[in-house]
């Protein structure tokens, strides 16, 4: 793992790093309770690491808490072939602190590989581009559509300052999936979100909407990877409102640095990050943030925002445990790159680390068209037993729904899961189409084998 | 009005261990309703003697505490909407202590 | 709204029970929402449990089993519905009842009594194994030793092997407890919080112990607390008590306990949710679980030489109470402290044979 030392920031320190992973408790608990300003003795405290400057967070001075935190990104990044120089990469930008971070790392990235770039003189390593995008929610915001005006236009000021290498800013609405036949799409996510009674439901389907506004916009785009602002404190909340909805089997899918199950893989960077240091690398670096944008969770996931932020005020370390915890459950198949010649750019050295990998992706999931989830056992159980009378790509999508969506999306009776499904957008159903295409060919393959027995 | 109240799986302990209590509630001036809404907030004032937040959260008593009216589960008479008369009993039960 | 009944009929909504559509609803299942009456929910009740036992084969004909009685509501309520399952369905068990006494003045004094009652209502013999006379030490001496600070391990650690010490005296095959799924949702919880990938596994498995001595299992698994507490209110005749143990305000606990309850309130099927995902979890095979084996001293199940009661034993015994709890921390005490616990005399580690 030291290998990276080079290539990092220079106070970036890399054994420190390495074990990160053993003592991340102690750790961090050490350097909260370090982080009382001054001394008995009047004498401001310094810096655990370089023992330089003065405190500022976590037992470090502002340079080395930085570099820390842009560290563990890194580490992420070398350590999984997150990134790779023939790279396309969308970063989503909510405005919030989280992606505002990620934001600035990639381009610091990208910055430095296109700084050698032109110092290299064969110029072979191409530099990754990095495009982002923005997915305008005022649909549903409390704030006067000039404020989110407002906000949208710092955010593009925000992206046009990352130079030298220009990135595109993409702003597509929540509501434009939805904007099928007559109606157009505000009035057509209204209709649909009417139709899901649950609230937690509702918040959980916007977020799935958002995912695939994300994934139309790099497809669009010709992007050919999604960076995502995930860090340790949404993975923390994620993994206990996934247990409180049944979904412990699919929970280890959404954790993972690289996620291939979308069309376009799904990577994160920031996923070793707690919430807090990332709010304070923006403010350490005056990385502005746009609070009107900020959407307040609902329902459970309200619920299990203040259990966490209860727990972690008791205990630091606690949102790192949860990960470390879910950490330990089983990834899936998609949970890496498997595609031929991806890690062809690595060095050797780490190549093989790759390449050696068994590939047990025989196993074929299968996936719920609304959340994505893979699906378990007793789903799949389930499965079989749905019929409707009505049509039968209706029968077909509901059938391969998991029970938290049945439960808290889907609408009970059959006119309006009828009418949801007519609003329901084509990323949502295409993704059945697909898989039951897929279904045939197997099974046509399977037959074949039968007739040459 | 009269009521009967009953305290249990360790609510008593908030009222000086007393299980059983017969009270007479004052309604509003002008009104012969009393509402559980109405009750909890006088419980809270004349009948809770500690740790009030282990009985109530908010307005309404603490997810966990049941709370039966006349033997049936007060959600099926409006929760805190439900209304009260004369001789009703109202027994609350705390499931938040071990068991 | 006629006369008569007319009093208790008046209320805003009197709806009848979905079941037997005759009386009237006196309570909502949370797991189905059905509203129905209190003689349908006794049925749907026990019926549900019965149900439960037998898809699991938790007992076989002739076995000899040990219900775990606190004086709680839950062990008190799953005495009386056992009791009468095995009457009703000729399950073929030989029950009794067993309780432990950690000695403990004013908590566990009071909920023995009930013990007793409960004994003489269902007609179950009782046995009652105490700390003292497993161990040498009644809890009210060990916090005398060692403080309120770590109290909750040594009787955590003492009451489930005491269980299983009294069910192995008294030649029981199983030991059953009263744990809900309220409680397993909690424990899933709080394996997830601080880490503990080996109990998550093991936590939602309604039997536990096969290979051991004593094999427990835990009927009130899909049961919600919130039934037992129905069913607790409505026989009144059911002896019940409850106080929080005056040695563990359990704060920590307390945090998980309530989320479940906020939970509940919202969705009720969480609670059931959070036990699907906690059997359906993807635990790699590659976890280490602990190996069994069996303690040198006292010859109880330990994936260590000595178990984790024999360790804590022999801390008080030698007056380093701090001994076998959590890291090393506790063995590098300041001298004052350890001469002062030093003036505790040993005693000797209660045998009892397996």
């Amino acid at each position: 793992m030291s290998s990276c030392g080079s290539a990092c920031q220079s106070h970036c320190s890399r054994s420190d790093e390495a074990q990160d992973s053993n003592e991340g408790d102690s750790r961090i608990s050490n350097l909260s309770i370090a982080s009382e300003p001054p001394k008995a003795d009047g004498l401001p405290a310094l810096c655990s690491k370089c023992g330089v400057s003065v405190r500022v967070y976590s037992g470090m001075c502002a340079d080395c808490f930085r570099a820390h935190i842009f560290g563990k990104f890194k580490l992420a990044v070398t350590n999984n072939a997150l990134i790779s120089p023939s790279d396309k990469l969308l970063v989503a930008f909510s405005g919030g602190p989280v992606s505002r971070v990620a934001l600035q790392f990639v381009h610091e990235l990208q910055y430095k590989a296109f700084n050698s770039w032109v110092a290299s003189k064969s110029q072979a390593l191409p530099v990754f581009g990095v495009g982002v995008a923005f997915i305008d929610e005022r649909v549903f915001s409390h704030h006067p559509s000039c404020e989110v005006d407002n906000a949208i236009e710092e955010i593009k000021l925000i992206v046009s300052e990352l130079t030298p290498v220009q990135k595109e800013l993409h702003i597509l609405s929540i509501e434009s999936l939805c904007s099928l036949g007559p109606n157009d799409g505000k009035s057509g996510l209204n209709h649909l979100l009417e139709t899901i009674s649950d609230s937690t439901g509702r918040d959980d389907f916007l977020h799935y909407l958002r995912m695939l506004s994300l994934q139309k916009i790099a497809l669009d785009f010709g992007y050919n990877k999604l960076v995502l602002g995930s860090c340790t404190s949404t993975i923390a909340r994620h993994i206990i409102s996934a247990t409180v909805k049944g979904q412990g089997y699919s929970l280890p899918a959404d954790l993972q640095y690289i996620d291939a199950r979308w069309e376009i893989p799904v990577v994160l960077p920031l996923r070793d990050c707690l919430g807090q240091e990332l709010s304070m690398v923006c403010h350490l670096d005056g990385l502005k943030t746009q609070k009107v944008l900020d959407r307040p969770h609902v329902g459970i996931n309200a619920l299990v925002s203040s259990f966490i932020a209860r727990l972690q005020h008791e205990n630091p370390s606690r949102e790192s445990t949860i990960l470390r915890t879910a950490e330990k459950l089983k990834p899936f198949h998609f949970n890496k790159f498997s595609k031929n010649g991806y890690h062809d750019f690595l060095p050797s050295r780490l190549r093989c680390k790759f390449q050696n990998v068994k590939d047990d992706s025989s196993t074929t999931e299968v996936l719920c068209p609304i959340c994505g989830s893979p699906l378990d056992e007793s789903d799949l159980q389930s499965l079989k037993t749905i019929q409707l009378k009505s049509q039968e790509s209706l029968n077909n999508f509901i059938s391969q729904c998991c029970q938290s969506c049945h439960f808290q999306i889907l609408p009970k009776n059959e006119v309006p899961l009828v009418h949801f499904y007519s609003l329901l957008p084509q990323s949502f159903t295409r993704r059945v189409e697909i898989s039951s295409l897929r279904d045939q060919i197997k099974d046509c393959l399977i037959s074949d084998d039968d007739d040459t027995s | 009005m009269h009521l009967t109240l009953e305290f249990g799986g360790g609510l008593e302990l908030l009222c000086k261990s007393v299980k059983i209590h017969e009270v007479d509630v004052d309604t509003k001036s002008g009104e012969d309703k009393l509402t559980m809404k109405d009750l909890l907030s006088w419980i809270q004032a004349n009948v809770i003697k500690e740790r009030p937040e282990m009985f109530m959260k908010g307005d309404s008593v603490r997810p966990g505490v049941l709370v039966l009216v006349n033997d049936c589960d007060w959600e099926l008479s409006g929760n805190l909407d439900t209304t009260l008369e004369e001789k009703d009993v109202v027994v609350f039960i705390s499931t938040l202590h071990g068991g | 709204m006629e006369g008569g009944d007319a009093t208790r009929a008046r209320r805003a909504t009197v709806r009848l029970c979905s079941i037997c559509n005759q009386r009237k609803a006196a309570l909502k299942r949370p797991k189905t929402l059905e509203q129905i009456c209190r003689e349908c929910f006794y049925v749907v009740f026990e019926d549900e449990i019965h149900r439960t036992i037998v898809d699991n084969h938790l007992f076989k004909p002739g076995e000899r089993v040990a219900i775990g009685a606190s004086g709680g509501k839950d062990s008190t309520v799953l005495a009386y519905v056992l009791s009468e399952l095995n009457r009703r369905h000729n399950y073929g068990l030989d029950l009794f009842l067993l309780s432990v006494d950690e000695g403990i003045t004013g908590y566990r004094d009071d909920s023995l009594e009930t013990v007793k009652r409960n004994e003489i209502q269902y007609g179950l013999p009782l046995k009652i194994v105490s700390y003292k006379t497993l161990y040498g030490w009644t809890m009210d001496e060990i916090v005398k030793a060692i403080g309120l600070k770590n109290n909750c391990t040594f009787c955590g650690v003492f009451r489930r092997q005491a269980l299983d010490r009294g069910a192995a005296v008294m030649k029981a095959d199983k030991l059953v407890t009263g744990h809900n799924a309220d409680d397993m949702a909690e424990t899933i919880l709080l394996n997830i919080l601080r880490g503990d990938i080996a109990r998550l596994g093991r936590c939602t498995l309604i039997t536990t112990g096969e290979d051991g001595p004593i094999p427990r299992c835990k009927p009130f698994k899909y049961t919600y607390e919130k039934e037992i507490i129905y069913t607790y209110a409505y026989f009144k005749k059911l002896d019940y008590f409850s106080t929080e143990c005056i040695y563990s305000p359990n704060a920590y606990r307390g945090f998980a306990r309530e989320f479940i309850k906020d939970l509940e309130r919202i969705r009720p099927r969480a609670i059931l949710d959070i036990i699907r995902s906690g059997e359906n979890f993807r635990i790699s095979s590659s976890t280490k679980m602990p190996e069994q084996g069996t303690c040198e001293r006292c010859g109880y199940i330990s994936s260590q030489k000595l178990c984790k009661a024999c360790v804590l034993l022999d801390g008080l015994n030698r007056g380093l109470p701090k001994q076998g709890i959590g890291r090393t921390k506790g063995l590098n005490k300041s001298k004052d402290e350890e001469n002062k616990n030093s003036s505790f005399h040993s005693k000797p580690c209660g045998t009892l044979d397996i």
